[in-house]
């Protein structure tokens, strides 16, 4: 009786939770390969060809890389220079409040957010022609829907950040690295040999399995470099969305091939990450 | 003499934190804001009255979210738990776990746009069922690895002494794992919520605009680059969740950190 019971337990969770994956990854393979789909009439190599020697797709899944990979690099590092320099202060009453709030901001508003502030009309450009270094609204920079994602990059630090200093926080307190310093110190150890081989490893190794899993959420990022991207070339969510939208019938098949590379490295990812037996207290 | 930093650097982390929200609020009380004035031209309440007359729909956008969000905070919290049960109580957890983790990875959007074909053959597009359903899909493998920690040796053999002393099902559910369950049950029906609240991309596709939450909303009006109501929507889209996390971190986040 124990067993049936889990026995619908584990098959409400393969409808749910494994079905919608299947069908969505089945249909968009099944799409790229010219097998189902409006204007296609069976099997072809002809879309996936065309999105690997196009480059479209190395492009695209280069630059949404790198840009992850900065937005990640300097937020982990900030919320460790915060967590080393203002945990005490940041336990406070007032403070621990205050730390929670930047949660409070979805993508699209940070997005928003940040296209008022950077953009040639915003915040930041009426201030400069205050300030008389720009006499029209052209001479300023561009800092959104630019060629170096700098909006971009600003926005997923301005997300994440946070996020990072919280969990810091808690891993800090939890993994008693407090005291595992003091008595670091008690041995003879200098400030710089306590972070090097308490503090640091100690929080990185904790907490590197969020870090990754971070990594990939901002590599199919959506809203923001939808705001504060620019045409060519674009972040992978955003590029497949526009070739599935378009009204090339071609190019919605050469989408769904960005899709399911998109969706087999995801869940390369997902293998490499979650598959080995480990420890991963704060991977949830 | 050495001087202390560490206050400068803090007010100043402060003022960062509250600027997005001091900024939008005063947005959505401007108008006619051109470049290059530093100060609006106009200042008032303008704005918030004619989305309160509702000329805009954005009150019905606010209710639409609401409701939506929190029939998947509702679907998903209560679906995760059950369904966890089973899944971390089984000899195969690790490879079942493998599998929810691959929905709860993959950008919403991309998942949306794969699944847009099921749900127009089942009637579930461009309606508010099927951006409930969508959501509760993305939002299920999350609430479900969320409880991941919590079947544990000591829950089942809570579970056990209650079989033992003559307790039903029913009985240890309602006497034993929900009292126990209770805080991580709230933190993963708030966090849910805020995934249902949040999300734009899935939104867009299953409900082709005709679902307009106010994520939509927000982006139409930066189309139209009408900015005074896209901070207004803006506002109306993060002082819930502030409100939330108000009571969230003091009511429950405190048992746990």
């Amino acid at each position: 009786m124990k067993i049936k019971k889990l026995n619908i337990g584990i098959l409400l969770f393969v409808l749910v939770g494994v079905l919608p994956f299947a069908a969505a990854f089945i249909y968009a393979l099944l799409y790229s390969f010219g097998i189902i789909g409006v204007a296609n009439n069976g099997f072809t190599l002809q879309f996936w060809k065309s999105v690997i020697t196009s480059g479209t797709f190395f492009k695209s899944f280069g630059y949404s890389f790198l840009i992850a990979l900065v937005a990640v690099v300097i937020s982990v590092g900030s919320a460790l220079w915060i967590t080393s320099k203002f945990r005490q202060q940041l336990e406070k009453r007032f403070m621990s409040f205050i730390i929670y709030l930047p949660l409070a901001i979805p993508g699209i508003v940070t997005g928003f957010f940040t296209f008022q502030l950077f953009s040639k009309g915003g915040f930041f450009a009426r201030i400069s022609h205050k300030l008389g270094f720009i006499t029209e609204a052209s001479q300023f920079p561009d800092l959104v829907n630019d060629g170096l994602a700098i909006g971009i990059i600003f926005s997923f630090i301005t997300m994440i950040t946070p996020f990072f200093v919280l969990l810091f926080l808690n891993v800090y307190k939890n993994e008693r690295v407090e005291e595992l310093s003091l008595l670091a110190q008690s041995l003879g150890a200098n400030a710089n040999q306590i972070t090097q081989r308490v503090f640091l490893p100690i929080l990185i190794k904790k907490t590197w399995v969020l870090i990754m899993l971070y990594f990939i959420f901002l590599l199919g990022a959506y809203e923001v470099p939808l705001i504060l991207g620019q045409e060519s070339p674009q972040m992978l969510s955003v590029l497949i969305i526009q070739e599935i939208k378009q009204y090339d019938l071609d190019k919605i098949s050469e989408g769904y091939v960005v899709a399911v590379l998109y969706t087999l490295i995801v869940s390369v990812a997902a293998i490499l990450l979650f598959l080995p037996k480990r420890k991963r207290p704060y991977a949830n | 003499m050495q001087i202390n930093w560490k206050p400068f650097v803090l007010s100043l982390v402060v003022l960062l934190i509250l600027f997005p929200f001091v900024y939008l609020v005063f947005l959505s009380l401007a108008s006619e804001w051109r470049f290059p004035d530093v100060w609006p031209s106009y200042i008032g309440f303008r704005n918030w009255v004619t989305v309160f007359s509702s000329e805009v729909g954005l009150l019905k956008s606010f209710f639409s979210s609401l409701l939506i969000s929190l029939l998947v905070a509702v679907f998903s919290t209560t679906s995760g738990f059950l369904i966890s049960k089973a899944v971390f109580y089984h000899p195969k957890k690790r490879i079942l776990t493998l599998l929810a983790y691959f929905p709860y990875i993959l950008a919403p959007v991309v998942f949306a746009a794969c699944l847009s074909f099921f749900f127009l053959k089942m009637g579930l597009f461009g309606n508010t069922t099927g951006v409930v359903v969508a959501q509760f899909i993305i939002a299920f493998p999350y609430a479900l690895l969320f409880f991941s920690s919590f079947w544990n040796e000591k829950v089942k053999s809570y579970e056990d002494l209650v079989a033992t002393l003559g307790g039903n099902k029913w009985q240890t559910y309602i006497k034993v794992l929900l009292p126990l369950a209770k805080g991580l049950i709230l933190i993963c029906f708030f966090q849910t919520f805020l995934i249902s609240w949040f999300e734009y991309g899935l939104t867009s596709i299953i409900g082709i605009g005709k679902v307009q939450t106010l994520t939509i909303k927000v982006f139409l009006f930066i189309k139209e680059a009408n900015y005074y109501y896209g901070a207004l929507s803006c506002c109306l889209l993060i002082f819930p969740p502030v409100v939330l996390l108000y009571f969230n971190k003091r009511y429950v986040f405190k048992k746990f950190v």
